[in-house]
């Protein structure tokens, strides 16, 4: 098994997934790369932390009363699945369909949305997005419910075009409204009442009442629309029809998915691996799962030229370090704290700052946000009480053949949390200190609660690096 | 279209709903785990809120016709009489009301004023020791009961907290437990418990002496789905809240299935003031099918429960009042329905 | 535009949940009052008259001694146009000055950026507290966010004060050098001004001393820190900090007075330390709070409602009332609450303009008619 081999199969964990530990690293190399991408595109049994055990341990999540139970209920399943893309798919859908839930105070809807996400994610596009137009944390979130016929809103509309599929320019302003009279009459049922009760955020008498989605015929407008040059008595599933259809809108997914799962930045090569992938979408009648395929099985994607492309947002940040960690394996008090910390970090689960979603890349970290990084990945994997910490530590007990030099300290923590590539500086820095903390020796016998201390230092500060700020 | 039947037909008998959600301290619940009963009259409920409020941790007194008496709390923490994740309540014979707490793993017992009595307990698998103490119940003889979930087992305490017994293991054979939850005595002593994640419930003698199971994992009638509260009344009926599957299920002294309820909540008292004074919301409440037929996706009891507001929601407790009232309390839905078995 | 008042700044604290003005200011002489609250009000005898138709709430004493001596702005019937009742959307309101549409950029960002446009100090703005509130937020402010100022910084739960100084040295190092990449070099200067942050606002508690004992609760606590950093003169210009929850659905009376108890201690014993440092006349007090409640309890809280109640507070305050008390007459409600009538970006355009000296315009999206209650 060669370090290129880990060092690919690494990076490929980081981009489907959260990253993975290096037993499970050493695991899938053996199944081969491209096994391992059929895997995660045909996702098993999540062996999810059940939801009964939550719900029993959890009140806050069986109620679903808020955001931060919401938001940890998901980082629970994205801690503990094995279906890593499943998660992270459905991660990058709620940044694409970014829906918040200041404007709706229903989390139990948030959850739904994501777990309609989760069920289309690898299928159709032209499916979620009829899936999408009928979700009701959406319908409320793009004013929907009030696109009636006799009086149409085109927020919906709008933003289907511009937002979830062809982009600005594809289209004219008389095309937003036709659209949107297809969407008339598609609405929640009673939604007189949930939509009272969302504008006045109310838990009363007896908690929150999720939604669900009814379509009102009589107040749908059946007339002739001319929609991207069609015409015809068109209703909504009819408009994404013709949407699915463009090619705009297959750049549009297509690089949308790119920069999520390959780079922030698209280069030239990277172009070309959009235009494979924009080939895909159409042959595969719009399937998600083939034009996964052909970027993972890119040979830019594979290359070194997209290692590290990446800043991690901070959703993969902190699942990231605590699945290293191996925390949070069953309920545990204060798991909302999971939320709390993604928020602190710039990036709250169902709080995007507005429709268009998150501003990714470099503009993830500020200096406020980049103290909160730090310190909570440091928490994580600076206790060697942590199990994954532990597995850590054993591994490299058993590679030690005597007391390590503090290059071989900071070697070989950099390749177990990766492998992570420092430059010479950081390198030298995190050497320096581990010569002044002292030496480590791991060996069993002499192997001593300080040197597991100082071996969890060194992961505290290669944590805090800019180099493992990016995925 | 996803429909469910609200009320099978049999001898239970709606009477009303009470409670409603709060945020504060003061009048309502928040996420209400059980409730007991005092010799006077006062109706006690243990409010369990969660790790990111424990501030409203309380036990709520009221009466029957829906007065709101006040509360009590020594607060958040580990010292005498605080609580950190309390789940289980129950009030003995000699009128003390015992607590228990899955995070502190211990038992307190406060008088009827709220006053500090005693506690006892530790994390543990020893004897003395609890590992997520649930369920509790008081015999007439002051013993004290406890499931514990985490050592999946029942241990038998004096009225002063003296570890008597340990009965039960991890398993799914008779005497065996998965998580056990609630866990009720009848007349005669006999002691019944909800083996939560055995979807089923054990019967056993005061001494733990297996008698008898009822039910096995299911949707059907007499089938459970992770059962978190029992009841026996005085002639013998079994109560069961159904957590998983949202219902209520009624059974005869045999085990045999009698009747199946799914919830009719309808306004409290307290829901009615909320009402009065939100005129835009009771409105359009007036014009909502609150039983709505629900698109297919949404097919598992929780989903339904979620968008139903009439339908359980939760159900953690069950508790039979001196009149033999049975009160079924929501956790999700801050509210305890109260029902009765017509006896002809 | 006037000349940026360099000494001057501003602390905002925000009563999170919607803290009821009626149970605040009271229009005690009003017989509605007391048919609309027949359980959720004050007595007479009990309020602090401020005149003879307003009183403050009875635990508001702290507050009532700053209005005797006329350091204290009431704007009764604060809001903006077709309010929402929901507590996320109002925050957003309030935060973004974006009634319409969901905006991204904090009011108080804006200011940051205007008093300090070339980024020179990482702190102007200070939120204490976790998570940034998005009134702060704006692309390219730095903002601190703390937790606790005693433990603020890189390696807070490092326990070794040897190891965490070494771990400091080794982080300064790591960012310190240049790598020919954008990215890197952004992430590079950003981790020094997080270190130079922290390093600068950890001096403050060291530097502080003061006679003024705050009372022990977060509020009191926070407040404290922004003396402790007003004092240590780091050129902080914007503070921020909120209390709750106000939210008081039920169990008014008790909770409700509690908090107040807890503001008005804290915000007096604030501005007598600043006294105490010489440091009075340059800070104003603003406390808001997202909307109103109810006019009618509903037994034994208050439901959600619109109208509220703001104070402007500090030694430089022309002390008073702004602003209408809106009626309490069912035909002047406002779907059963308070009807506002005055906009809350008229209080921060004369906050921006007259207190900290800059063009409001773009600060609160637009122009609005401004009050007196700066002194000149």
């Amino acid at each position: 098994m060669s370090n290129a081999d880990i060092a690919l199969m690494a990076h490929l964990m980081r981009r489907a997934g959260f990253g993975a530990t290096r037993d499970e690293l050493e695991q899938l190399v053996g199944q081969g790369y491209e096994n391992v991408v059929e895997n995660l595109l045909n996702p098993g049994d999540a062996g999810v932390m059940p939801d009964d055990v939550i719900r029993r341990y959890h009140s806050e999540m069986a109620e679903m009363r808020e955001l931060n139970s919401a938001g940890a209920y998901w980082m629970y399943r994205m801690v503990t699945t094995r279906n890593q893309l499943e998660e992270k798919l459905a991660l990058f859908w709620h940044g694409l369909f970014a829906t918040g839930y200041s404007k709706l105070n229903q989390a139990n809807a948030l959850v739904n949305q994501i777990t309609t996400f989760r069920r289309h994610s690898l299928g159709s596009y032209k499916t979620m997005l009829v899936e999408l137009s009928k979700d009701p944390a959406m319908i409320i979130w793009l004013d929907n419910h009030d696109n009636h016929r006799d009086n149409i809103n085109e927020n919906y509309g709008r933003e289907l075009l511009e937002l979830f599929s062809m982009g600005v320019g594809n289209y004219t302003e008389d095309d937003i409204k036709e659209c949107a009279r297809a969407f008339t009459g598609w609405t929640l049922g009673n939604v007189e009442y949930m939509s009272t009760r969302a504008s006045r955020d109310s838990i009363w008498p007896y908690s929150r009442i999720n939604w669900h989605f009814n379509y009102r015929d009589y107040d749908h407008d059946d007339g002739e629309k001319t929609f991207l040059g069609h015409t015809g008595n068109f209703n909504g599933e009819d408009i994404i029809d013709i949407i699915v259809q463009q090619e705009a809108t297959a750049r549009f997914v297509c690089t949308r998915l790119f920069q999520f799962f390959a780079a922030d930045d698209v280069n030239e090569a990277g172009e070309a691996v959009i235009s494979d992938m924009m080939a895909t979408y159409f042959a595969s009648e719009y399937e998600i799962r083939s034009v996964m395929r052909t970027l993972f099985n890119s040979d830019y994607f594979r290359s070194e030229e997209s290692r590290f492309a990446r800043v991690k947002g901070p959703v993969e940040l902190v699942v990231g370090a605590v699945r290293m960690a191996g925390t949070y394996q069953e309920p545990t008090f204060g798991a909302d704290q999971l939320a709390r910390q993604a928020m602190y970090m710039g990036q709250g689960i169902f709080q995007p700052p507005s429709v268009e979603g998150w501003h990714e890349g470099a503009e993830w970290i500020d200096s406020g946000a980049l103290v909160e990084r730090v310190n909570f990945v440091g928490r994580e994997l600076g206790d060697p009480s942590n199990p994954g910490v532990r597995a850590i530590i054993d591994r490299m007990s058993r590679q030690s053949a005597g007391a390590l030099s503090p290059e071989e300290q900071v070697s070989a923590c950099a390749d177990l949390i990766g492998p992570l590539e420092l430059s010479e500086g950081t390198f030298t820095s995190i050497r320096e200190f581990a010569s002044e903390q002292g030496p480590a020796d791991l060996r069993d016998g002499s192997r001593t609660e300080a040197d597991e201390q100082r071996i969890a230092n060194l992961l505290r500060l290669l944590t805090a690096t800019r180099e493992y700020q990016l995925a | 279209m996803t429909t469910a039947t609200a009320v099978s037909a049999g001898p239970m008998e709606y009477l009303k709903t009470i409670g409603v959600t709060t945020n504060q301290s003061g009048r309502g619940f928040i996420n209400p785990y059980d409730c007991g009963f005092t010799n006077d009259g006062r109706i006690m409920v243990l409010n369990h809120a969660d790790a990111a409020r424990t501030a409203l941790i309380r036990i709520g007194v009221l009466n029957w016709d829906e007065e709101y008496l006040g509360e009590f709390s020594k607060g958040t923490g580990r010292g005498e009489g605080q609580w950190t994740l309390p789940i289980g309540m129950t009030i003995s014979n000699d009128q003390r009301i015992h607590v228990t707490d899955e995070h502190l793993h211990r038992v307190t017992v406060f008088d009827t004023d709220g006053d500090f009595v005693r506690m006892w307990g530790e994390k543990g698998d020893g004897a003395g020791q609890l590992n997520g103490p649930a369920g509790v119940a008081v015999a007439a003889d002051g013993t004290v009961y406890v499931a514990e979930q985490y050592n999946h087992r029942v241990q038998v305490f004096t009225s002063e907290g003296e570890p008597v017994s340990i009965w039960g293991e991890f398993g799914d054979g008779d005497g065996q437990f998965n998580m056990p939850w609630g866990l009720a005595l009848d007349t005669t002593g006999n002691v019944y418990v909800a083996d939560w994640r055995n979807d089923r419930i054990q019967k056993f003698t005061k001494d733990g002496q297996h008698l008898t199971t009822y039910g096995s994992s299911g949707t059907g009638d007499g089938e459970f789905s992770r059962p978190s509260a029992v009841a026996v009344d005085s002639e013998g009926y079994i109560y069961v809240a159904d957590w998983g599957n949202e219902r209520i299920q009624l059974l005869d002294s045999d085990g045999h299935f009698i009747q199946s309820l799914r919830g009719q909540a309808t306004l409290s008292k307290w829901a009615q003031d909320f009402m009065s004074v939100n005129p835009d919301e009771y409105n359009t409440r007036q014009i909502a099918n609150l039983v709505p037929d629900l698109p297919d996706h949404l097919d598992t009891p929780y989903l339904i429960s979620a968008q139903t507001e009439p339908y359980f929601w939760g159900p953690v407790s069950l508790r039979l009042d001196p009149e033999e009232r049975l009160f079924v309390v929501e956790a999700n839905r801050h509210r305890i329905q109260v029902y009765q078995r017509r006896k002809d | 535009m006037t000349t940026t008042n360099n000494d001057r700044s501003l602390v905002v604290v925000q009563l999170t949940g919607a803290n009821d003005p009626l149970n605040t200011v009271i229009p005690y002489a009003d017989g509605h009052y007391y048919d609309f609250r027949p359980n959720v009000g004050i007595p007479t005898e009990q309020v602090i008259p401020l005149d003879g138709q307003l009183g403050l709430n009875p635990n508001m004493a702290p507050i009532k001694a700053l209005w005797d001596e006329g350091k204290v702005a009431i704007v009764n019937g604060i809001g903006y146009a077709n309010p929402t009742r929901s507590h996320f959307r109002s925050m957003d309101i309030w935060h973004t000055c974006e009634p319409e549409k969901i905006a991204t950029e904090g009011w108080l960002g804006r200011v940051i950026r205007d008093l300090d446009p070339a980024g020179q100090n990482v702190i102007t703005g200070v939120n204490f507290g976790r998570g940034l509130p998005r009134s702060m937020g704006a692309s390219g402010v730095p903002v601190a966010s703390v937790g606790n100022l005693e433990t603020y910084g890189l390696f807070p739960d490092v326990e070794e004060e040897r190891i965490r100084g070494l771990c400091l040295d080794a982080f300064g190092k790591m960012y310190g050098g240049s790598i020919q990449d954008a990215v890197m070099d952004y992430l590079g200067q950003t981790g020094r001004d997080a270190l130079k942050g922290a390093d600068i606002l950890r001096t403050a508690p060291e530097k502080y001393s003061s006679s003024v004992e705050y009372a022990e609760n977060p509020i009191a606590q926070s407040l404290k820190n922004v003396a402790q950093v007003m004092t240590a003169d780091l050129g902080t210009r914007i503070y921020y900090t909120q209390h709750g929850s106000f939210d008081t659905h039920g169990d008014e009376i008790k909770v409700h007075g509690g908090l107040w108890t807890q503001v008005s201690g804290a915000i007096s014993d604030f501005l007598a330390d600043l006294d105490e440092h010489g440091r009075g006349d340059d800070a104003i007090v603003l406390v808001w709070t997202e909307f109103g409640r109810r006019i009618r309890d509903n037994g034994t809280g208050t439901d959600h409602g619109s109208g509220g109640t703001a104070f402007i507070i500090g030694n430089q305050v022309n002390g008073g009332f702004y602003g209408q008390y809106p009626s309490l007459a069912e035909r002047d409600q406002l779907d059963g609450d308070l009807h506002w009538n005055n906009d809350f970006r008229s209080t921060y355009s004369t906050i921006a303009d007259k207190w900290l000296g800059l063009d409001p315009v773009n600060i609160v999206n637009g122009q609005f008619e401004q009050w007196d209650f700066v002194r000149n």
